[in-house]
């Protein structure tokens, strides 16, 4: 029992260490000179993208360049939620996540999760 | 599909967890599996956990103040404050996200009760303003609360409570208007329309195994350190109060339905899912349905199989083994509740304790709590919350697998007893390797 304990302790004090190494080795390269860009394009009652998963980095702006047919709306689901109007030709939404997690972005008139922002 | 207006079921919240990082998930996977071996090698080779004799009495002051009058009422009459107040703001409440029903219901209710009975013991059968009210029936008309009309019938076991705890999953995670009011309050309704009726067919025996919550509450609190013996009150080891767990019929199915709803949870997020069903000429909704069904029968089918491949002495039916092994998955079960709400559970356990103060938006501060502000500490640190994470579902699995070996040599012949659990252990480290892949991925 108490070698069990021992590897245990072991396995699970190793545990932060690894994960310590794990962020060091994340030294950003990102020539964030110009902010992430999206493209979403809105037509015939349908999105692209569908559910395409980026990654941005938090407190900084991305953009997202919308073309539509028609204008609209996009749902952002961070905490807290936005809304973003669009309207009908193209029109650039910047946006500003400080809270790291995975955002939905949505369109509910299709009922589609366009975009999923993982902000890190 | 797009466009049929109820694909996109929202719960209450915004932003998700960050996956975490695979070098956490792999080290957690190996981790997992290194200590299931370990503890099959070394653990102890004779049964431990006797009931009659684990654990010690508690303090005598601790125990006279539990056992007395006062305090029971006082956690009766605590639990009716609390359903009054919900039932209040759920009926002339305003349906919005701002009405604090919704995270009393998902946040609070859910989760919450979980993380009280796995600290406190048993809480919901405290509080429960189900039994509060058979009970208030039953003094007012001068019958006894635990007589029913009918004997509660023992071959159906938890089996209702794992309907109810479907019924509820099913309502988070797979109902598109689930953040709607008339929803939570029907559902509500129902549930306290049959446990009433429960109580009066059956008694309020009926509460142990019909009750969603108090099964699901009673269960958790085995990994508690409180227990009772003859009526005393206990305290023991965790492993050795999860040793106590019934096996009764049903017992699989409520954890299946547990685990299996939260890996669902986890899964429907997953940019997998997410363009598979959004890119499918069939209906989200019914492929969520069919997905959540399937995370909780496949869970149970892999348990079964892990459980029943083995050699029995004579006596033994073999088909009883899954749910006397069912209680080794609880550890497991809230090793992964733990992983995955978390963060939800802190950060809009706050924000539903601010909402509770204006319960029909108008802007009053009933309790004193709506200026307060979320502490979205835990967010902010995405490497401390993976971190807390992989610990719990290898804590869990640690546990689990412990619970299985005692339970092994307790009632598998001597010379099954080392083969006999491998099966069961690869199902386990399937549970846990799965839950840590689904926590990756998501």
């Amino acid at each position: 029992m108490r070698r069990t304990a021992a590897v245990l302790t072991v396995l699970l004090c190793a545990l932060p260490v690894l994960a310590g190494c794990g962020d060091d080795n994340e030294a950003p390269p990102a020539s964030s000179d110009s902010p992430t860009a999206i493209n979403i394009e809105f037509s015939g009652g349908s999105v692209t993208p569908k559910g395409k998963r980026v990654e941005v980095k938090a407190g900084e702006p991305v953009q997202l360049v919308v073309k539509a047919d028609e204008p609209g709306e996009l749902h952002v689901h961070s905490t807290p939620e936005k809304e973003l109007p669009y309207s009908e030709g193209t029109t650039t939404l910047t946006l500003k996540i400080d809270q790291p997690g995975v955002v939905d972005v949505e369109s509910h008139d299709l009922d589609v999760i366009v975009v999923q922002l993982e902000v890190s | 599909m797009a466009g049929d207006g109820i694909s996109l079921a929202h719960g209450i919240g915004g932003a998700k967890d960050l996956p975490i990082p695979a070098e956490l998930a792999i080290l957690g996977a190996v981790a997992a599996l290194v200590i299931s071996f370990t503890v099959l090698a070394i653990a102890w080779r004779t049964p431990r956990y006797d009931e009659s004799r684990t654990g010690r009495p508690a303090p005598q002051l601790l125990a006279r103040v539990v056992d007395s009058t006062a305090y029971r009422v006082t956690l009766r009459v605590v639990g009716m404050i609390l359903f009054l107040y919900t039932a209040i703001a759920a009926v002339f409440g305003q349906d919005l996200l701002t009405n604090p029903v919704f995270g009393i219901f998902y946040v609070w209710w859910w989760v919450g009760l979980v993380i009280a009975s796995v600290i406190l013991g048993p809480v919901w059968r405290a509080i429960s303003p189900v039994r509060t009210i058979n009970l208030a029936f039953a003094k007012l008309s001068g019958s006894d609360p635990d007589a029913g009309v009918f004997q509660y019938p023992a071959r159906l076991g938890v089996w209702p409570a794992a309907l109810g705890l479907f019924a509820f999953v099913w309502m988070e995670l797979v109902y598109p208007f689930s953040t709607e009011l008339g929803p939570v309050r029907l559902w509500c309704a129902i549930y306290v329309a049959l446990m009433l009726l429960g109580g009066a067919l059956f008694g309020s025996g009926f509460y142990e195994r019909g009750d969603p919550f108090e099964v699901y509450s009673s269960l958790v609190a085995k990994l508690s350190i409180w227990g009772r013996r003859d009526g005393q009150l206990i305290v023991r080891s965790p492993l050795a109060n999860l040793d106590t767990t019934r096996a009764v019929p049903g017992l699989l199915a409520v954890l299946s339905v547990l685990f299996g709803s939260t890996a669902f949870d986890s899964f429907k997020d997953s940019t997998i899912w997410v363009t598979f069903t959004q890119s499918s000429s069939i209906s989200t909704l019914l492929l969520n349905n069919l997905a959540l069904l399937g995370f909780c029968v496949g869970v149970g089918l892999i348990f079964i199989a892990g459980t029943v491949t083995t050699g029995v002495g004579p006596g033994t039916h073999r088909l009883d083994l899954p749910n006397q092994f069912a209680h080794s998955i609880v550890p497991i079960v809230v090793g992964y509740i733990v992983a995955h709400y978390a963060s939800y559970y802190v950060e809009y356990g706050q924000q539903t304790l601010i909402q509770a103060s204006d319960p029909f938006g108008n802007g009053s501060n009933l309790l004193g709590t709506g200026d307060l502000t979320v502490n979205y500490w835990l967010s902010f640190h995405p490497t401390f919350l993976a971190i807390l994470k992989v610990l719990a579902v290898v804590g869990g699995h640690v546990l689990g697998v412990i619970a299985a070996h005692e339970r092994a040599i307790e009632i598998l012949p001597k010379r099954h007893q080392l083969t006999g659990q491998l099966p069961l252990l690869f199902a386990m480290i399937a549970f846990t390797v799965g839950g840590l892949y689904l926590l990756f991925a998501a």
